[in-house]
């Protein structure tokens, strides 16, 4: 159990080029469960591998329970790691490949099969023990692959993308479960995936990376109501949040035709600005009837209705504006259909502003 | 990967497609037949006559002397001393330079695995010894580098005090198996290093998380992946080595004595030279029959460790 704390620390891959991790400032509390989520290409998995000693830290330093390991190989980082294709030995048996990381660090036979009985029984792995890899489901791979990492316990955890190889249903089982035994095994863990939806549920604190750049660094439902920038407010929700860019007016700004009103605090913070970007979550819209007086609801031309069954989402152009599409949280049951004409009002007190040039959060 | 490198499953043979009659396939097959009579026509009638030659006492210098014996060439063959010699020297110098090119192409393998400058012509040179014709290296090595005043080798001793060394007379086994691992060790430095490359690079992190030095990892885990290039390697070197004739006959001519023969090169002194055409031929025949049996051990040992059984996860 450690801390882990990333310091400046920044990776580049060929010299000259934009770094792959760009100073990245990260700070993982003891015990805690730490996710790294952002899109393709964001340098989540680099700054993973920069943590596990995989890759060099090219600038900066990371830090693991105050101990400087720039220069420290993986093997006595007192890491372990969950690969994305689980990287099992293929020529070994599970109990093998389990036992492998103890055997490496010469423990002995009898100790081995004893640790590797206790975490076969935690994951349901008993069956399987004398079985090779190749005579697994993906499930049971994937759990062999965390037995791997659990049996050495270490003092991190490192996990890159260890669901994105099972179906859905298996990738909300196994999420569940995971975060259980991080809860009950208290170690620290980092987390890396390209769905906010895993971050969202399983972490304590998630990080938010976004072209080798951390984003924003919160609790999830910090995330979630206080989005630091666009991009994070885009990043995190589904649907994604909707980014208007709108003139300002005299008390706030204009959506297709009517004044909505800024809080106080925000209109002084976007001085002179004469454009804003403001942010409505689908669920932020209140659906009013077509009837409704003209200035105080948007008008608007249904595309697509997507039910699911508890609610559904209403994708729409603005009647005045053509090409400016939202997405509308509504009821279980609509009777919309595409083509109809739907009147919303946004909530004011869920409004997101920012920054249209920078993006940056106001205030 | 994992999941998508599963063997697909064995496909329905007969299942699938309708029943074809009789008929049909002998029209399916007959664009074949040429081919497969032709080669019957060149491989099983020379084969016969093999057989029905060692039957008989046959020698072409005594003319007139053809005469139906049984198998008394064979009992002639297993009582001939040297014979068994010449089965041993073919098994050490197959075996042994086989074994010996593996060994070191593995190790040339694991070097060229690593980046270093220059990689691409070492790489290069490597190879060369490869693509060299038999006889021309065999003639290399008798003269240029194992020629007793001329040679390099003895060229190179000389200021460590072991000049003169009569190489290939006191050596002539080790001589020629030098010059066939000389060959071979480049076909199965290729062989090892294709398989070195195909190594899942995230099985050797895991390993380095795991705490695995250098040496754990190459024994658990890099030689149990190479085991199957390796099988590879010595079950197409055997084959070609075991019918090996140019070096013998270009270096030693299998002397002093049989010293370095091995079974092609004695059958052929035999019927060539000794014109023993009957006790030749059944030589031949137990030749064959000896290596059909190495050889279906051998490709056993291939398909069983090609078909897959490790190859996913
Ligand atoms: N070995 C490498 N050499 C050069 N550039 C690399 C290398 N590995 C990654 N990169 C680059 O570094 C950046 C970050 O890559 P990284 O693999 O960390 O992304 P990621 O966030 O894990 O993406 P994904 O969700 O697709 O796995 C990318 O732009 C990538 O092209
Ligand atoms: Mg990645």
């Amino acid at each position: 159990m450690a801390e882990v704390v990333f310091d400046q620390a920044s990776r580049i891959y060929t010299p000259g080029a934009k770094p792959a991790v760009d100073s990245l400032d990260l700070t993982v509390a003891d015990g805690d469960l730490v996710v790294l989520v952002g899109p393709s290409g964001s340098g989540k998995s680099t700054a993973l591998r920069m943590l596990a000693g995989l890759e060099p830290i090219d600038a900066g330093s990371v830090r693991i329970d105050g101990r400087d390991v720039v220069d420290v190989p993986s093997k006595d980082r007192d890491i372990a790691m969950v690969f994305q294709n689980y990287a099992l030995y293929p020529s070994k048996t599970v109990a093998e490949n389990m036992a492998f990381p103890l055997k490496m660090r010469g423990m002995g036979k009898e100790e081995r099969a004893q640790r590797v009985r206790q975490a076969a029984e935690m994951l349901g792995l008993t069956d399987f023990l004398d079985r090779k890899p190749k005579a697994l489901s993906g499930g049971q791979r994937q759990r062999v692959a965390m037995g791997r990492a659990i049996v050495r316990e270490p003092q991190v955890f490192l996990m890159d993308e260890p669901l994105s190889n099972l179906d859905a249903k298996m990738r909300v089982q196994t999420r569940a479960q995971i975060a259980e035994m991080q809860n009950r095994l208290a170690v620290s863990t980092v987390y890396v995936t390209h769905d906010q939806v895993e971050a969202m549920t399983m972490g304590d604190k998630v990080a938010v990376l976004a072209d080798g750049k951390l984003q924003q660094y919160a609790t999830p439902p910090e995330l979630y109501d206080r989005p630091i920038n666009s991009f994070v407010a885009g990043f995190i929700g589904s649907p994604a949040m909707n980014l208007l860019d709108l003139p300002r007016s005299s008390s706030g700004v204009t959506l297709g035709g009517i004044e909505i009103p800024l809080p106080r605090e925000v209109s002084d913070a976007a001085g002179s600005r004469d454009r804003l970007t403001v942010g409505i979550r689908p669920e932020d819209w209140v659906l009013e009837s077509t009837g409704s007086d003209a200035g105080s609801v948007v008008k608007a031309v249904v595309d697509v209705v997507e039910e699911l069954g508890s609610e559904s989402y209403l994708y729409a152009h603005l009647a005045e504006d053509t090409s400016t599409s939202i997405v509308v949280r509504g009821p279980g049951r609509v009777q919309v259909r595409f083509g109809d004409p739907i009147a919303v009002r946004p909530n004011p007190d869920a409004l997101h502003v920012f920054d249209a040039e920078t993006g940056q959060r106001l205030p | 990967m994992t999941a998508t490198m599963e063997r697909p499953a064995a496909p329905e043979t007969t299942g699938g497609a309708p029943m074809i009659d009789r008929a049909e396939g002998w029209r399916r097959r007959a664009p074949l037949l040429p081919a497969l009579i032709f080669t019957i026509i060149v491989t099983q009638i020379p084969f016969i006559l093999t057989l029905w030659y060692s039957l008989q006492s046959w020698n072409l210098v005594r003319p007139g002397s053809q005469e139906f014996v049984w198998f008394s060439n064979y009992a002639d063959v297993f009582a001939d001393s040297q014979f068994r010699t010449v089965a041993l020297n073919t098994v050490i110098m197959t075996l042994g330079s086989v074994l010996i090119a593996v060994v070191l192409g593995l190790l040339l393998a694991l070097l060229l695995n690593r980046q270093f400058v220059g990689r691409g012509v070492v790489r290069t040179l490597l190879i060369t010894p490869f693509l060299i014709t038999p006889v021309a290296a065999a003639l290399l090595w008798k003269t240029v580098l194992l020629d007793p005043t001329l040679g390099l080798i003895n060229f190179v001793l000389t200021p460590f005090g072991a000049s003169g060394t009569e190489w290939i007379s006191n050596y002539p086994l080790a001589s020629v198996m030098a010059a066939l691992i000389w060959q071979w060790t480049p076909f199965m430095m290729l062989l090892l290093l294709a398989g070195l490359q195909s190594m899942p690079t995230d099985q050797l992190e895991a390993a380095r998380v795991d705490g695995a030095s250098a040496w754990s990892t190459f024994r658990e885990l890099t030689l149990p992946h190479l085991r199957r290039f390796i099988e590879l390697g010595v079950v197409l070197g055997t084959i070609y080595l075991v019918n090996i004739f140019d070096q013998v006959y270009m270096m030693t001519q299998g002397g002093p004595g049989v010293a370095s023969a091995n079974l092609p090169f004695y059958i052929y002194q035999r019927a060539f030279l000794g014109f023993d055409i009957g006790q030749s031929a059944a030589m031949g025949v137990v030749v064959v029959i000896l290596t059909l049996i190495a050889a279906n051990f051998a490709l056993r040992l291939i398909f069983k460790s090609f078909s897959g059984e490790e190859e996913a996860a």
